[in-house]
Parts: structure tokens; sequence; C-alpha cells
């Protein structure tokens, strides 16, 4: 295979025409690379994507700081507190505005099988930009109406049609559907969300019968406050603490959504599974990489003897094992990017979940592939180093 | 003698073996554990019903699983009582509330069983010791799980702290576990219940147990409820209730699709290791392989010794891979405290062996072509 660079004579690019001097082995190798990088982006990117669905809804809050029930260690605890510790926290300088949001989970009917599944409802004044999210805001004027809501276009299939115009029922009441927005599912909502004023929140959950806990718009699932264009938002943080009533825990939003993602990863079952997925897809790996370069170096082992017999040491040898442990690094690691992205989309399409990719997270892999492969090398290159020329030969 | 030509081919490069089997033994502890959560995932659902001394179940047809169930009304049960046969009816509530940790004073979601203590609802053995039953009668009192997450707090009899912002003592211990849904479990009176879930009657329930006279058929008394019940309640056997449970884990969460998908990688993986194994090693010899076809061996010798190969792989890696997992196993079980129960199984490991030879039979079919096709005069030129 000509080269396309220009090189100095006599320089002859060792590790570059080792690796594709036999044309399928080398489609094999770059496979075998890939598809360990392959692994490691699938498990890691379930790990991510349960934990990053668990906070999309957190982060797309358009505030500062969350005000929440103090027994609400996560967004599992239906605990709601006092509106009027939004108000007291508005009086703060800073605080410029006070969002309550209030939450519940609904039997909404699919409208085409009939079957009645829970659904998660988040429900807010339409006027405040509390989701921001296209598809909520340019419906607030139509949210406004009796018996409306918006519907999470990503929610699992069981939840049926969601298109704007569907009329079905949702505990056991008439609702419109007026359009549809795009969040996915969580743990907390395994099955979608709908959005609606909180107007409509009270036509649904504040007249539940004897047996159930009724909603009223003086309870809030969580508070949303928004602060002044260059305030300290830790400061504020510090001071709500200190002198809201005990009853409420205040964070700002990026601590909250961390404390979110620390319980799932700490607390729960989930974590740990795939902790242990994660690291075994690595060590799978290794090895799979270290079959390859080991394959390399047998089917060149007459020529790694000749070139220590003239005289080339063992740095030598070592740095040409290396090179192409690097060289099929990068080449096997474009595809698995390629067919991971593929992945992620339908996987996403499956099950709902936030599958991302991020450029931190491919450059992660990315290193952990280069590792991999540099490990692997080291373990294969081991023989040639200690090969006496005269034993190949002899 | 017979040269056993495939033994040799292998152990020849004793490194590269190694790591062939490495390659092989997490394959097989992949598809191992994929699997064991899999299957904790179902068990831990047919665990719970199996605890429960009943033969049918009656719930809601909007309940999706056991934590997500639908109450419906109690005299459903009492209209399935008076149907011949019948032996019992009992009435089941479930449901999350409020656990606080006495120790670290973090609330987390506990569930809770509450039925009448007069029922033998589930076939614990701790729950028959009159001394339990009797201060569990007593208000504001629970049974607890052993089986529950570290993060619940202490479990000790006598350990008083708050369920659900009231007052609650541990006056029990039993061990059932609730699994990926719920991590941590009690049981309690129907009084308390009432009291902890206030304010639901106890007029509506979740489940109804029922048990039947010896010698009546289950499947046809469930059909005579069926027929005879009104619409807003459904009637299984408690083996179709756990499969209903089962499948609904395995087919409508993201953890059941996570997993599946895991066994399908793990099974290629295995696949491209061993494939790469068998084809050095056909590249390697091509020209002892050549040499054989020369002096007249057949392409299905070589097919089998590179079948031979495979085999003996596949049983080299499935040993240390069956073993890694047993220890994986407990290190799950140690991990979470007991709340998913991995466990190995005969089926499961029957199951991964045919699956494990099966991989390396197939790559050993692909890497194959190479030596079967050459001609021994190019090799030789």
């Amino acid at each position: 295979m000509p080269l396309p660079l220009r090189l100095p004579p006599r320089y002859t690019v060792l590790p570059w025409f080792n690796l594709t001097h036999d044309k399928r082995h080398l489609l094999t190798a770059i496979g075998g690379v890939a598809f360990a990088a392959l692994l490691m982006f699938i498990f890691l990117g379930f790990k991510n994507a349960l934990y990053d669905s668990q906070i999309q809804l957190l982060q797309r809050l358009n505030g500062d700081i969350v005000v929440i029930n103090k027994i609400k260690e996560n967004m599992f605890v239906p605990e709601q507190f006092a509106r009027r510790r939004l108000y007291q926290a508005q009086a703060f300088d800073g605080v410029e505005d006070a969002y309550p949001i209030y939450i519940a989970v609904g039997n909404w009917k699919n409208p085409d099988s009939k079957k009645v599944i829970p659904l998660r409802v988040i429900a807010f004044n339409p006027d405040d930009p509390v989701l921001p999210l296209p598809g909520i805001v340019n419906q607030t004027d139509t949210l406004k109406l009796p018996w409306t809501t918006v519907i999470d276009g990503r929610s699992r299939s069981e939840v049926g049609p969601t298109e704007a115009g569907i009329t079905t029922e949702l505990m056991e009441q008439q609702i419109n559907v007026v359009g549809n927005f795009s969040l996915g599912t969580d743990f907390a909502a395994g099955n979608g969300n709908i959005v609606m004023s909180d107007q409509n929140f009270i036509r649904y959950f504040a007249r539940l019968g004897p047996e159930k806990d009724s909603r009223t718009l003086s309870t809030v699932d969580i508070g949303l406050l928004t602060v002044a264009p260059g305030s300290d938002v830790s400061g504020l943080v510090d001071v709500l603490r200190d002198r809201l009533p005990d009853d409420v825990a205040i964070f700002s939003k990026d601590e909250f959504a961390l404390r979110e993602r620390i319980y799932w990863e700490e607390n729960t079952n989930i974590g740990f599974v795939f902790s242990l997925l994660t690291s075994m897809s690595f060590v799978v790996g290794i090895i799979l990489v270290y079959q390859i370069l080991y394959t390399d170096v047998a089917d060149h082992w007459a020529e790694y003897a000749t070139l220590k017999a003239i005289g080339y040491t063992n740095g030598h040898l070592l740095m040409i094992v290396i090179q192409e442990a690097m060289v099929l690094a990068l080449i096997g690691f474009i595809p698995s990017v390629i067919v991971s992205y593929l992945l992620y989309d339908s996987a996403a399409e499956a099950t709902g979940l936030l599958l991302q990719m991020t450029t931190e997270r491919a450059l992660n892999i990315f290193i952990a592939t280069v590792i991999m492969c540099l490990v692997s090398g080291a373990i294969a290159v081991r023989k040639v180093l200690i090969a006496d020329p005269a034993d190949v030969f002899g | 003698m017979k040269t056993p030509l495939a033994w040799l081919n292998l152990v020849h490069e004793k490194t590269r073996l190694v790591a062939a089997i490495a390659g092989v033994v997490f394959a097989v502890l992949l598809v191992f554990m994929n699997l064991g959560f899999m299957g904790a995932l179902s068990l831990t659902a047919s665990q719970i019903y199996e605890q429960m001394n009943a033969d049918i179940f009656l719930y809601s047809p909007k309940t999706l699983e056991i934590t997500t169930s639908e109450p419906f009304p109690i005299e459903r049960i009492y209209q399935a009582a008076g149907i011949k046969g019948v032996k019992r009816v009992m009435p089941l509530y479930v449901g999350y509330v409020q656990w606080k940790n006495p120790e670290t004073r973090v609330n987390r979601a506990m569930f809770s069983y509450g039925f009448n203590l007069n029922d033998p609802v589930f076939k614990l053995p701790e729950l028959s010791d009159p001394e339990t039953l009797r201060r569990l009668q007593q208000p504001d009192t629970v049974a607890f799980d052993r089986q529950s997450r570290p993060e619940f707090g202490p479990q000790d009899i006598g350990i008083q702290t708050e369920l659900d912002r009231r007052s609650v003592e541990i006056v029990g211990q039993y061990s059932l576990g609730g699994g990926f849904a719920a991590d941590g479990t009690v049981i309690m009176s129907d009084q308390n219940y009432r009291r902890y879930f206030d304010p639901r009657p106890l007029s509506t329930i979740d489940f109804g147990l029922i048990q039947i006279e010896e010698g009546v058929d289950p499947q046809q008394m469930v059909d005579m409820l069926d027929k005879i019940l009104p619409e807003d309640v459904a009637v299984m056997t408690q083996a179709q209730l756990t499969e209903r449970e089962r499948v609904y884990w395995l087919t409508n969460t993201s953890i059941g699709f996570i997993f599946s998908l895991g066994v399908g990688v793990a099974v290629i993986v295995g696949v491209v290791i061993v494939y790469q194994v068998l084809y050095t090693d056909i590249s390697n010899h091509m020209i002892e392989y050549s040499t054989l076809k020369a002096m007249g061996y057949g392409r299905w010798f070589l097919f089998g010794i590179v079948l031979q190969e495979a085999l003996i792989l596949a049983i080299l890696g499935y040993i240390p891979g069956f073993a890694l997992a047993m220890g994986l196993y407990d290190l799950t079980i140690k991990a979470t405290a007991g709340t998913l129960p991995v466990g190995m199984t005969l089926q499961r490991a029957v199951f991964v062996l045919i699956l494990t030879v099966m991989m390396c039979c197939l790559s050993g079919l692909v890497s194959v072509q190479k030596a079967v096709n050459a001609d021994p005069a190019e090799v030789f030129s």
C-alpha cells in the first residue's frame, strides 16, 4: 500500500506496514478494538443514562434555587411543603421570583388500548417560565383552558399516541392533549410525563374521594426561585437556609441535581449493578485487544527477531508495538463512536431514557481505549523482548 | 496412538492460551451477570407471591406490578367466599410509606404489607410466633424485613422511629426481600395500616388472596371467578400472577431491556474473542494444516480439529467463569445487603454452558474457512 506521506529515505513506517500487511487481519483487529470500545460505550452509556434521566427534569427547570420539603430525600418521595414558604423566600433581597411546581402521579388511559397506566403530572402556572421547553412555552394560552395538557412525546409506547388533538382520560376525567414536548422517562416517571396548568391540576387531583390524599394548591412539591442577575447564589442559599423554618430544605439547582444523582449511584441496587458491568467491560476490552496484538506479534515473529539481530533495541521493538496499539486505538475508536451513536438513538427510542454522548464522555472512553490498547500491547510484546534471535531461527 | 492435535495446538503457546481462556471466562461471566440480574428481577417478583399462602389472587386490572397496585372494593373477596370450593379469602393492603432511619434521620420509601393478623397471609415462620403476633396487634408496631438495605438503619427489635411522621416500634423480624421495586419492607396489622395510610379505608384492598379446598382445580376456579366477579377485578393463579409480574419487569421497564441487551453483547464478545484465538492458530499453522491436507486428510478432519479446539476453549473458559460468577453473585448480595437475590440456578448454568459451546463452535466454523479452502500447492509455492 503506497503511503501518502513523504518520509525521509531509509525510514520505514514499520508499525503501519505491520498492520496493513494483511488486510483481512487488519479489519478483524480494528473490528476487535472497535467492539471493545463499543462495549464500554454501551454499559457506561446505560449507567449514565439512568442517572442523567433522573436529573434531566431538574436541570431543565428554569431557576437557580430549589426549595423542597425537608424529608424529600429524592424525587421518589411524594412530600410537599407549605406554599407560604415561597412567599417568605420572595421577600429576601436577591430573590426575583418564586414559582410553585406541583407533581403527582395520575392514571392515564391509553386512548387506543384503553389500558390505564400511571404518568407523572407536572403542573405550574403557565405564565411562570418554569419549564421553558418548546411545546410548553408556545402553548401557554391553550394550557390555560380547562381540561388541557401537553404530553411528553418520549413517553413509553404503552402511553399510546401523543399527537395534539387526542382526547382521553386522566384520573377518570376527560383530558385534551393540545401539544407535546420532549423530556423522557426516569425511575420516578417510568412511563412518561404530562404538563398542565395549576388550575387544571386541582381539577384532577383536588377531589380524589375519601380514600386518597387530595391535593390543594397550598402545598407545593418543588419551589423554584430565580435570583436577580449578579446575585451570589450560594450566599443566598445560606441565608435562606438560616432564615426559613426548618421544615424546608434549600439547595442551589446544581446541588439538588448532584444530590439526586448521588442517591441513585450510592443508595440503590441499580448503581451497584451498572458499576460492576462497566468495570467488567473494560477488562474484557483488554483481553480482546491483547489477542489482536499478540496475533500480530506472533505473525511477525521472525521479522522481530531479525530486527533484534541487526541491532534494534528492545526499546525500538516496544515502540513499534506501542505505535501499533495507538493506531489500532485511533482507527478502532471511530467506528465504535458511530455505532454507539446509532445504538444510543435506538435504545433511547425503545426505553425513553436519555442516552447522551457528550464530548467529555467520548473523550473518557477514548482515553480508556488507548489505555486498554497500551496495556495489552505491553503484555503482548513481552515475548519479543525476552526472545533470543538465535532461538527463533534455530 | 492418535495425536491429540487440537489439544497440542492450543497448549503450544501458553500465554495466548491463558489469554484466550480469560476471554471466554469474561464472556461467560458477562452473560452470567446479566442473566443473574435479570433472574433477580423475576425471582423477587415470584418470591413475594410464593411466600403468600394463596392459590388464587384477585387484583385490579390497573395494577401493573405489586408496588403500583390500584385498590378495588373488598366486597369482591366476599363474593368469592360464597363460591363452593373456596376455603378462605384474605385481604392484603400494600403501599409505600416513608421510614425514618433513627440514626441518620434520613427518610426512605418503605414498602409495607398490611393484613389481618388472624389470616395466614405469609408462610414466614416468624409470623406464627404468638408473642410477635400479640405485639403486632398493638398500635404503631411493625415487623421489619432483615433483607432491607442498610440505609433504613438498625433492624433490632425495640427500635423506635417514625413511619410517615408517626411513631413506630419494631416488634419482630422476618426475611422476605423486595428486589428492584422495593429495597425495604415492613409487615403490619390492617389496623396499623389504617393508621399509617390514613385516609385510606380498609374497604378497598390491593390484593385478594383466595385459598381453595383440596381437590379443586385452580384453573377452573379462576375461570369461574372470572365469570362471576365484575370487571373491576382480575383473577389469576399464583403461577400466572408471578409470570405476569416477571413479564412486566422484563419487557415494560428500561432495566429489563438493558439486561437483555447485555446478554446479547456478551455473547458477541465471546464469539469475537474465540474467533481471534482460533484464527491466529490457523494462520500460524497454515503450513501444517496444508501438509495435512496434502497428505490426504479431508476437510472434515480440519473442521473436527478446530471444533475440538473450540470445545476445549469453551469448557476451560466455562469452569472458571462459573466459579467467578458465583463469587460475583455473592459480592452482589453482600453489596446490596441481600436485597438483590442473584443466585445460580441449574437451568441458567446449563443454558450458559450450551450458549458458550455454541458461541465457541460458531467462531470455530467461521475461522476454519481459510484452512479448509486453502490449496496446499499455493501455501508451499
